[in-house]
């Protein structure tokens, strides 16, 4: 095995087993029952991991199979990923049972709009050069995950207008999801557009992101929270201010 | 070639909106996080929506004149939502920083006020809807005015973290 092959499948398999550490600290700091999707999604992505692995060492890369289980598990993990986005959505209002259903309408009617627009750029900017690509399928996905990056936005932007701190884990978890979904594009583009010596660079380099993600995930089970945020600093006395304002127009 | 130009620019681009969000989390400056409650006048809010008030100018005035009143009515209620809006902004950070607190009945406060002034952040959200909708059909929409005691209740509880902070 030359260096490009072990760099290669220590890309392949080291995140992928550090996926069961993530899991493994997510069950020891009770973070398993705040984010159950995304407990389950590294689970199924460790799970698919060992069955691509399992056909790659019997059948190699090529094969029909192995396409056809890659195609199929590719788009579990973007159904998870759209679970996941949605759980961290609705993470602020996860006591409040009737506003967090009518916030996931809005959110899965954002998701929609966002979906047919990616597929639209995405479609559009591959009809010129990709009549003749094999799989359509990855177009599709690849729409995905640019949609993705467009919900990921939606859920900071929504944080930001609640004026409401995301738990380290939760922005862990979406700082990740960003680079993941971010690069898969760029490295589905980067393949079709690389001489073919070059086919392993694009891989490669979303492998190693996708290496850097899972360390992220890593760290951010670790990390205890850290509350900056001054107690007493906070406007507690305007709010007492206010509040015996108030008092004083409401008894009028 | 070109899409790869194109999805290169939109991926930097994304990455520089992740990069910020980082920036913002971890190093941004404290004091600027701070920030304070706006000053509200709820009585005037309440009269600006007051159901009453409308049907009474809709009685008493000329249906052209009524609209243009009533159009600077919700304008002025819009500005008051937004108001509010930003309150329970800074109500939510302070229920965050009260959730964190080791007394146990100070973080219990903390999270009540971070689930009311969520409530009342996506009232305010829906309002502002509301009122634009209102704004485009004056003579048929009313402005609501079901904020005010959400606001009152969570600046009330706000205001009584101070003493069981100090008990």
């Amino acid at each position: 095995m030359d260096f490009q092959h072990f760099i290669w499948f220590y890309f392949w398999i080291a995140p992928h087993l550090l996926l069961l550490a993530v899991a493994a600290f997510m069950l020891r700091n009770g973070l398993r029952k705040g984010f159950p999707v995304f407990f389950s999604y590294l689970i199924f992505e460790f799970l698919q991991f060992c069955l691509l692995f399992a056909v790659h060492s019997y059948q190699g890369v090529v094969t029909p199979l192995y396409a056809k289980i890659d195609m199929f598990c590719r788009a579990g993990s973007i159904a998870f990923r759209f679970g996941i986005l949605q759980e961290l959505f609705e993470s602020p209002l996860a006591d409040n049972v009737p506003l967090r259903r009518a916030m996931a309408r809005i959110l899965n009617l954002g998701t929609a709009v966002l979906v047919v627009l990616a597929l639209v750029f995405v479609g559009s900017l591959y009809y010129s050069i990709l009549n003749d690509r094999p799989f359509a399928g990855y177009v599709v996905i690849e729409a995905l995950n640019a949609a993705q990056c467009g919900v990921l936005a939606l859920v900071f932007f929504w944080h930001r207008f609640l004026g409401l701190r995301m738990s380290s884990f939760a922005f862990g978890i979406a700082v990740g999801m960003g680079l993941a979904a971010g690069m898969e594009p760029f490295g589905q583009a980067l393949s079709v557009s690389l001489p073919l010596q070059y086919f392993r660079i694009p891989g490669l380099l979303q492998m190693a992101t996708y290496h850097v993600v899972v360390l992220l995930w890593l760290y951010f089970a670790l990390a205890r929270e850290r509350i900056t945020f001054d107690f007493k600093a906070v406007p507690l006395l305007s709010v007492r201010e206010q509040a015996a304002e108030l008092g004083r127009i409401t008894h009028l | 070639m070109t899409a790869l130009i194109i999805l290169a620019s939109a991926v930097v681009a994304f990455l520089f909106f992740l990069f910020f969000q980082v920036w913002r989390r971890y190093f941004r400056p404290a004091e600027v996080a701070a920030a304070q409650l706006i000053p509200v006048d709820l009585e005037a809010f309440e009269n600006l929506t007051d159901p009453e008030e409308v049907r009474f100018l809709r009685n008493h005035l000329p249906p052209q004149q009524f609209r243009a009143i009533q159009r600077t009515r919700i304008h002025a209620a819009k500005v008051y939502v937004a108001a509010l809006s930003e309150n329970a902004g800074v109500l939510v950070s302070l229920g965050q920083s009260a959730r964190s607190q080791p007394d146990p009945e100070v973080a219990a406060a903390g999270v009540d006020i971070v689930q009311r002034a969520i409530k009342l952040k996506v009232w305010c959200l829906f309002s502002l809807l509301q009122l634009n909708a209102a704004l485009l059909f004056p003579a048929r929409m009313a402005p609501t005015n079901g904020i005010t005691h959400r606001y009152l209740l969570v600046t009330y509880m706000a205001a009584n973290l101070g003493a069981k902070s100090a008990a």
